[in-house]
């Protein structure tokens, strides 16, 4: 569970960058924070991890204050995937990346089964393990930088615009593997994403903000069907959405070009 | 991004100096730090220090310059007086000519290291090295060199930045850690930070030179440098610092 | 404008060609989108067009690549980089100058600009990509949008005939993306500068470029019109292009009428296919 409590948040000698944000955020959900650039979504998933610490009000997670726990003491429970995973690959090869996160935080449980854990991830990802992580492509680096992270099992996972760069067949598998974490093992995800597409394929329920301050909180589609809301946001909804809304009544429930289909034909059949 | 080498735009007469004249007021209290041996002089060249920034209307640039120093003097002081052994004791194992020598070499390490942070703060370093370029013919190609290693330092110290949050996110204690402890847990991270600085350094040199970066000539540069009255003031002033110097050593 | 015939291009110490038998060929004027997965050689074309390939790049290059005329291998790098200009895609790697202002000047001073005409030409570029504001700014004062911005108007600045640019919208939200291809579009239609883009958001490319190419693994899978391009959808999905929403709609119309229904790529078709169908 995560808990903003009228939480602030302004860098020295500026402006705030986010204002009395309140929300919670339950095991096991999928939120997506929505917004245009410098809407302080950033600045947000930092402040749940404590990246940086709250000016006033305050950030439980895991029934811990931020501002008295540290960071890096959190890391066993909450993943933080970074927009750009050369910031975090470290080592040479896959396997000696995916080990180094396990040694960092689950160090304790021994080499041996940390190695297991290592292969039983590299197995899942399909990745051999001996792959030097700057030779690949960004996508399979952010899926190093990933598997490094959901190999050591947290309870919470952050991302921080996962998708930027990648083509969209990297895109959908990192966002599948990050799903299945999601319903298989109950993990939270918090995803800061620019494209609206995903966040209606994958989020379940989306936080909107803009110019530091949380707009609306709410179902995925609803939130994007409130037309008012998104202009305000500045955001372009999803085209199946946007076609729905012209459309009119009897569209509500098409949300993929399949459902459209099928509600478009009903339609012509009842003429 | 605001770090301690980033110009600030202005219009002191500090800012409207010709570029190798600022460059030579730094070079000439270098030197005369060097030559003289004498605090009381040592000092005053650091009020000379202190003034410019004032003067340039960078005062909280400067005092933050100073604070930095001052933190890496008092270290120094310490270890100095520590290891001196001549001279008359004053107390425990401290002597007086070690006192005097700490004094001197702090006093100088801040009097030479201000003037070097300060002129990036008030000369962009383009106008640097065009001056460079034009006045005294250094060659293009290393005044870029140069110019592009001064660009590169705040990305450089962004990209350290960013390494360390994400490298704590995943439980490297960096939060629990400081100084020298900090600095020896980095290291090994570093492998990010070099990959990307090779790649950087090679896309910069492509698009410099699709943009004519070959083409580039002395007379190339669009603004020029001229000197004026301001600049003669100030030779004349490097001229009596220099003698000063020389005679209070 | 660009001519390329049966170009393949192999990096110096790599095996595998990064393009293979690519041929293209451009009017002046024209505004072509590049499509493809990560590793198609998207990049590699881009720097072919500018020249940057095989003259920075070296390797073994077949074919021919003619820009403005110019036979890029024979022709140096300065000469093709007078006509074409090129806009990276790692901005921070691509200013050069600590200032928004320098950044500007830098080109144009090293193309030997007159005096008289600089001012002109730095207010035109940073006029046209609406940041005028910024000019005395220092670039670690920008966000990324604003560099990104800085980075095309030093390069509109020198007045190229071409514009090559990787992935502009890379780190980019929604509306400045949006920011970024609505100033290309001005280019190409009031100065006729033939623009070719490198580009994930097929949403975008659907609704500014012409044309389309998509790459796969070096070797081009479609090029023509947009819209004809995006009638192959079932060709761009298994070599893993994203295509839009209302394109798979119309596919799954044509599926479960059974009847051919024109390909949509955008929000304004797909409605008028939707009322066309109901009516």
């Amino acid at each position: 569970m995560i808990e903003l409590d009228k939480v602030c948040f302004a860098y020295p000698a500026q402006g705030p960058t986010v204002q009395d944000l309140s929300f919670r955020i339950g095991d096991g959900e999928f939120v997506a924070i929505l917004g245009a650039n410098g809407a302080g979504k950033t600045t947000t998933v930092r402040l749940i991890d404590g990246l940086i610490k709250p000016t006033s009000g305050r950030v439980i997670i895991d029934g811990t204050d931020t501002a008295s726990s540290r960071v890096s003491d959190r890391a066993r429970r909450v993943g933080f995937l970074f927009q750009n995973p050369d910031r975090q690959i470290c080592k040479n090869t896959v396997r000696e990346e995916i080990l180094f996160g396990l040694e960092t935080v689950r160090g304790e449980e021994g080499a041996e089964a940390l190695g297991h854990r290592a292969d039983e991830v590299l197995q899942e990802f399909g990745f051999t393990g001996e792959e030097e992580p700057f030779s690949l492509s960004r996508g399979q680096r952010q899926r190093v930088a990933l598997a490094s992270i959901l190999a050591v099992e947290p309870s919470v996972l952050i991302l921080d615009e996962p998708t930027t760069g990648l083509d969209y067949r990297e895109c959908c598998h990192i966002m599948d593997q990050i799903r299945t974490m999601n319903r298989e093992k109950n993990v939270t995800v918090i995803m800061v994403c620019h494209d609206m597409e995903i966040v209606l394929d994958y989020a379940s329920r989306a936080l909107v903000m803009s110019g530091g301050r949380l707009l609306d909180d709410g179902p995925v589609p609803e939130i994007f069907r409130n037309s008012a809301l998104m202009e305000r946001a500045s955001i372009l909804p999803p085209q199946m959405i946007g076609l729905s809304l012209r459309l009119g009544r009897g569209f509500e429930d098409a949300d993929t070009p399949e459902s459209m289909a099928d509600a478009i034909l009903r339609r012509k059949k009842e003429g | 991004m605001n770090h301690v080498l980033q110009y600030i735009p202005g219009n002191s007469v500090i800012h409207r100096m010709n570029p190798v004249t600022k460059l030579l007021l730094t070079i000439i209290i270098c030197v005369c730090a060097f030559m003289t041996d004498n605090l009381f002089f040592l000092l005053g060249l650091l009020a000379v220090d202190l003034m410019i920034g004032f003067v340039a209307g960078v005062a909280g640039r400067t005092l933050k310059i100073f604070r930095g120093l001052l933190m890496i003097a008092a270290f120094l002081f310490i270890l100095q007086a520590l290891l001196t052994r001549r001279g008359t004791p004053v107390f425990w194992i401290i002597t007086d000519e070690g006192l005097m020598g700490a004094g001197r070499v702090v006093l100088r390490l801040i009097v030479v290291c201000m003037p070097l942070a300060l002129v990036l703060a008030v000369t962009r370093i383009s106008d640097l090295t065009n001056a460079l370029v034009q006045h005294l013919h250094v060659p293009y190609q290393y005044a870029f060199t140069l110019a592009t290693a001064i660009r590169f330092i705040p990305q450089f110290l962004e990209e350290m930045n960013g390494i360390m949050e994400a490298q704590t996110a995943r439980g490297v204690a960096f939060d629990q850690a400081r100084g020298l402890k900090k600095f020896s847990m980095i290291l090994p991270l570093c492998a990010p930070l070099l990959i990307s600085s090779v790649r950087r350094t090679d896309q910069t040199a492509v698009a410099a030179e699709v943009r004519g970066f070959r083409l580039r000539t002395r007379a190339s540069a669009y603004r020029r440098y001229t000197f004026t009255a301001l600049d003669a003031a100030t030779f004349l002033f490097c001229a009596l610092l220099l003698a000063g110097a020389i005679l209070i050593r | 404008m660009i001519e390329i015939q049966d170009l393949s291009f192999t990096y110096q110490d790599e095996k595998k060609p990064a393009l293979e038998g690519i041929s293209l060929s451009l009017r002046e004027g024209d505004f072509l989108g590049i499509i493809g997965p990560a590793g198609a050689g998207k990049t590699t074309l881009g720097r072919a067009i500018s020249g940057i390939v095989p003259h920075h790049y070296k390797g073994d290059f077949y074919g021919s690549v003619t820009v403005g005329g110019m036979d890029t291998v024979d022709s140096s790098l300065i000469d093709i980089s007078r006509l074409v200009g090129m806009v990276f895609q790692d901005v921070d790697s691509q200013i050069i100058c600590p200032t928004v202002e320098d950044e500007l000047l830098y080109g144009l001073e090293n193309f030997g600009i007159g005096r008289d005409e600089i001012p002109e030409r730095i207010g035109f570029a940073l006029g046209k990509v609406g940041i005028p504001e910024l000019r005395e700014r220092s670039i670690g004062s920008l966000s990324g949008g604003q560099r990104q911005k800085v980075a095309i108007a030093s390069v509109i600045a020198l007045k190229p005939r071409v514009l090559v640019l990787d992935e502009p919208t890379g780190e980019l939200d929604p509306q400045s993306s949006r920011q970024v291809f609505t100033l290309l579009r001005e280019l190409n239609e009031e100065f006729g500068i033939t623009i070719v883009v490198i580009e994930q958001k097929i949403m975008l490319l659907c609704e500014f470029a012409r044309r389309l190419l998509v790459l796969n693994e070096g070797k081009a899978v479609h090029e023509g019109e947009t819209r004809q391009v995006l009638s192959h959808a079932e060709d761009l999905e298994n070599i893993g292009v994203n295509i839009p929403r209302v394109a798979t709609l119309s596919r799954a119309l044509s599926r479960k009428t059974g009847k051919e229904i024109p390909v949509c790529i955008n929000l304004d078709e797909a409605e008028k296919t939707a009322r066309g169908l109901m009516a």
